[in-house]
């Protein structure tokens, strides 16, 4: 009997390729299905969503609206609401809003810079935004914005593909757990969300502008606005325009040149003064 | 630290053979086992998590198992000393990953006495 | 300009990076390491088989043994954390194991030849996962080898290295 060890093939038991090979294909072929994924499903969860009659959103988001009616305000705040709500029916009236689509509009005491269109019709207008605009011009802006995006039912589609997105990012997690490959495949399958999120404000600033240019001959509050949001996001100038929710400012200054442009509206005019009832009190800014 | 698989410091013979060339089984007396749950304190925890990124040996862990496996065999032949062997035949070693850095380690054979 | 949002990916990319190159030049060197000692290790043998040669005379035994517990890179991570989405051969973690498992038998060599023997029979390879990190998946990997080396008794009792 003879006794001898021989050197077996060395690349039986591993690969004998490039690794970068592997990665590129997964790279590609994985995360890129994951954001493909994500784009399809989310993107027919909106559209079903958005199919949903308003009246039936509105019954949903009963709770919601009950919430903000239920705020406490003070006779100075009342005022400012019902103001506010004056000047939305104003612009009501230039926008192609359907006859059951009542938007309610609520003013919130706090200092967040921001205005925000929820379900069921429902407006949030913030105090820190409102004392930031000098001009009636610049309020209406704000809330033909809002309001066009409940026209558009973007509330609705969002919740929509966020439950979408959600379950795929369910699937990932399931399947890649805590390791930074599927920490990557989260990621990847939140950038469309953004991209439809940035779509979806571009829509709402074009139909807002077309409001406000019938109501006011002209689009100088709307330029008023994207200034005081641009600096109101602090470090806007070092951001990544694809991982942010709203387009950056300079792009929607551009976009607000090129629709005056195109529709010969005049891009600038005397700005209507502030109704006492939206003016700040007090020594506030 | 005396290595448990010499012969001379044992006090027995250890293998995982079964049959041991040129020597005969008088008495087998049963299964012996030895085991051990070991865990690495935090400071070489650390440094194995910074080899994460770059890769290689991760001397600490491999000491740590060594270390876990000589107390296991230990163990191991304390049992089979008990019981009057003066061998242990066929030994095997499992090992199991619990959480973060702990390992443990166990050791098993067939005790025997031979001529 | 963006760079706020880029901090997160430099982070990212440059850990890839590092994990990468330092990964493949360590995954290199520890290779060369490997082939340059089992061809100097040749003339240990191992068998996996319990029966040893000559079995009916009597010898030395030694259960001699070697383990070596390998880790992975950032790089290795990232892609078999994606790999275990879709499936099929993790290639990065291959090579883990296969240095992994002839280093270990290596080492067992070694042990063996340190004491005098050249042959050992029996010998059995475990791997495991040594997870000693939070982040799922394989950071590490031990592998163990194990057998008995056998030699014949010299006649007045020494040891001869090979």
């Amino acid at each position: 009997m003879r006794f001898e060890n021989r050197a077996p093939e060395e690349t039986v038991n591993y690969a004998d390729e490039h690794p970068l090979k592997e990665f590129a294909l997964l790279v590609v072929g994985v995360l890129g299905a994951v954001a493909l994924g994500a784009a399809l499903l989310g993107f027919f969860a909106g559209e079903l969503a958005a199919r949903v009659p308003f009246a039936t959103e509105r019954e949903y988001a009963q709770s919601i609206t009950l919430k903000f009616e239920q705020a406490k305000l003070g006779p100075a705040q009342r005022g400012t609401r019902d103001e506010l709500r004056a000047l939305a029916g104003k612009l009501a009236a230039a926008m192609p809003l359907p006859p059951d689509m009542t938007i309610r509009v609520h003013y919130a005491d706090e200092p967040t810079v921001n205005a925000m269109a929820t379900l069921g019709g429902n407006l949030v207008f913030y105090r820190g935004l409102l004392h930031k605009l000098d001009s009636e011009d610049a309020i209406a802006m704000v809330l033909a914005h809002e309001m066009a995006h409940v026209y558009l039912r973007h509330p609705a589609r969002a919740m929509g593909r966020g439950v979408a997105v959600g379950l795929v990012l369910s699937a990932v997690s399931v399947g890649a757990g805590r390791s930074i490959g599927g920490e990557a495949a989260q990621r990847a399958a939140v950038l469309p969300l953004l991209k439809y999120s940035r779509d979806q404000e571009r829509a709402a600033d074009e139909l807002a502008l077309r409001a406000l240019v019938k109501v006011y001959g002209h689009a100088g509050g709307a330029a008023d606005v994207f200034k005081v949001l641009g600096s109101a996001v602090a470090g806007e100038a070092a951001r990544l325009a694809i991982l942010q929710t709203h387009p950056l400012t300079d792009e929607r200054l551009a976009l607000l040149q090129e629709l005056s442009r195109g529709n010969g509206w005049p891009s600038d005019g005397p700005r209507t003064p502030l109704a006492a009832a939206l003016r700040p009190a007090g020594a506030k800014e | 630290m005396s290595n448990p698989f010499d012969e001379k410091s044992a006090g027995l013979t250890i293998s995982n053979l079964e049959v041991l060339p040129g020597k005969r089984v008088k008495t087998h007396l049963g299964v012996v086992q030895g085991s051990t749950v070991r865990a690495k304190h935090a400071g070489k925890d650390i440094l194995a998590g910074l080899k994460n990124i770059v890769g290689g040996e991760l001397k600490g862990y491999t000491e740590l198992l060594q270390e876990a496996r000589d107390e296991a065999t230990e163990r191991m032949v304390q049992q089979a000393k008990s019981v009057g062997a003066n061998a242990i035949l066929n030994v095997r070693y499992t090992t199991t990953s619990i959480t973060m850095g702990a390992a443990e380690i166990l050791a098993y054979g067939t005790a025997v006495i031979l001529e | 300009m963006g760079w706020l949002d880029f901090l997160d990916w430099i982070i990212f990319l440059t850990l890839l990076a590092v994990g990468y190159f330092a990964g493949r030049a360590a995954e290199a060197r520890h290779y060369a390491s490997i082939r340059k000692r089992e061809q100097e290790l040749a003339k240990v043998l191992a068998f996996a088989t319990k029966y040893p040669p000559a079995a009916h005379l009597p010898q030395h035994t030694r259960l001699v043994a070697g383990s070596v517990v390998v880790g992975s890179d950032y790089f290795k991570q990232f892609v078999a954390g994606l790999r275990t989405l879709l499936g099929g051969r993790m290639k990065s973690y291959e090579t883990l194991l296969d240095r992994a498992r002839r280093e270990a038998v290596l080492r067992m060599k070694e042990e063996a030849r340190r004491h005098g023997y050249r042959l050992i029979v029996n010998v059995k390879v475990e791997s495991t996962n040594i997870t000693g990190g939070n982040r799922g998946g394989l950071p590490a990997v031990e592998a163990f080898a194990y057998g008995t080396a056998l030699k014949p008794p010299a006649a007045d009792g020494s040891q001869r290295a090979v």
